[in-house]
């Protein structure tokens, strides 16, 4: 499935609105914000449709797993081009087999879960919070609306900086060539995150770019540590060759459409995260090309030198700037 | 006292399927559970099986929070281990109360954090450790989730 979807769900005294635009959404936060009442609403709407009183607006059909734990997969199989929502009760959806029909599904799933789901890589952009705005008192109609939990976090780096960054290749190759404030490390791989940050010398501050389009499951535990050091900026772009794309050293037809709305070019069927799709998109854009081609285990020169590199560093925040060179 | 045991665990009760099928009516009117209700879920114990919801106008027991729910397991049945995962950051403060006034096992799968609860004193099972500050809960916390 591709697409943003619009959705509005609403009965006399309660009324949800929300956009799904990746295969994978997560729901979290507070108790009582209202997330086990909005299953109750779309599955009793699936059950009953409208003769139930409650009123659904989408362009794709909203569904609710109910039933078997034991015939999970038989009974997601059966749905296509649709949004699923789960329960955090359903233990399957931690699973790696679960993964791996996200993975080849045309479905998106919303997932209601405080757990980290290490085998799915969700987006730090996707993981919302349930809020309620305006009016408060039964029997007026409450409005719940979605909230981004976790975001960028900016920090003056006024001082030494350890810059980490997730991989060991094209992305570690290019920080560490730009980065002109101190160390570059790769922590080689998104669990390494924390005890990197708890051990880093207490006179630098620390930068963290992750690629964001995948590091949902890490993120809560990375922003703990960053907010309890309090010298430590997170900044979670899609991923590097977005970064590349966005920094339009790639002539590429139809390109700032593509980065304005990624989700109607991204068919989940064929790319499990939008990291993926721009990395596909890089290369096939470049496969042609002996000086471009983009290689992620070895960054050409194209992309480290000149103007080229200055274009990509126009991308980072300005913080990050400052220090690039 | 609280003690943890983060991860996977077995043999855990899931507390809002738990609570809707074995309550007692009077733990309804337990002080302590009327604070949390108003607090947590900004809804008041009436009476019988009569709940107002300040957002979902009278509801029955089984249409409180799933993170209530488990709160009110955790406090009335405290032989009992529940998964905690089911209960929201606002939930910490009422887990670390009741603590304090009960000796409780429970599982988290997820990391809660303890910043704003006052003096806590929590041990971790998975390697028997006692914390008695948020920093040193946290350290050991974000090992196992």
């Amino acid at each position: 499935m591709k697409n943003k979807h619009h959705v509005v769900v609403e009965s006399k005294r309660l009324k949800y609105e929300f956009d799904i635009k990746r295969n994978i959404t997560v729901i979290q936060g507070d108790s009582a914000s209202g997330k086990t009442t909005l299953l109750d609403l779309l599955g009793t709407h699936s059950r009953f449709g409208k003769e139930s009183g409650i009123s659904l607006q989408s362009d794709v059909p909203c569904v609710v797993f109910g039933g078997d734990a034991g015939l999970w997969k038989t009974i997601l199989e059966a749905y296509q081009d649709s949004i699923v929502f789960i329960d955090e009760d359903y233990q399957f959806i931690y699973s790696k087999d679960f993964a791996e029909l996200v993975q080849a599904s045309s479905n998106y799933f919303v997932l209601i879960t405080r757990q980290p789901l290490y085998n799915l890589p969700y987006s730090v952009q996707e993981i919302y919070g349930i809020r309620t705005t305006g009016k408060y008192h039964y029997p007026e109609q409450v409005y719940h609306e979605f909230y981004r939990i976790y975001n960028d976090s900016n920090e003056a780096l006024d001082k030494e900086v350890l810059l980490l960054v997730e991989d060991s290749k094209s992305g570690y190759q290019f920080f560490s060539k730009a980065c002109k404030q101190g160390e570059c490390v790769s922590v080689e791989g998104n669990s390494q995150f924390v005890g990197r940050i708890e051990d880093a010398e207490e006179n630098k501050k620390v930068i963290v770019i992750a690629d964001g389009a995948a590091f949902g499951a890490y993120v809560a535990k990375v922003t703990t540590i960053a907010k309890s050091r309090k010298d430590v900026m997170l900044y979670f772009p899609e991923s590097f060759e977005w970064l590349i794309l966005k920094s339009g050293v790639i002539g590429i037809k139809d390109l700032d459409a593509i980065l304005a709305e990624p989700e109607k070019y991204i068919e989940s069927k064929e790319f499990f995260s939008w990291e993926r799709y721009f990395t596909d998109l890089l290369i096939t854009a470049t496969a042609d090309d002996s000086i471009k081609k983009y290689d992620k285990s070895q960054l050409k020169p194209y992309y480290i030198e000149g103007k080229n590199k200055d274009a990509i560093i126009a991308v980072l925040p300005e913080e990050l700037r400052k220090i690039m060179g | 006292m609280l003690r943890i045991y983060f991860g996977e665990k077995e043999d855990v009760m899931h507390g809002p399927s738990w609570f809707r099928f074995n309550y007692d009516e009077e733990w309804l009117a337990d002080p302590f559970v009327e604070e949390m209700m108003t607090d947590i879920d900004k809804s008041h114990y009436k009476g019988g099986q009569l709940i107002e919801s300040d957002v979902l106008g009278p509801i029955p027991p089984e249409k409180l929070s799933g993170g209530l729910q488990t709160l009110i397991c955790i406090y009335k049945r405290p032989d009992l281990v529940f998964n905690a995962t089911s209960c929201g950051e606002n939930c910490a403060k009422w887990l670390i109360e009741i603590g304090r006034r009960e000796d409780i096992t429970v599982n988290l799968r997820y990391y809660m954090p303890f910043d704003d609860c006052g003096d806590i004193e929590i041990e971790i099972l998975n390697e028997n450790i006692k914390v008695t500050n948020a920093k040193d809960y946290m350290h050991e916390a974000l090992k196992y989730v």
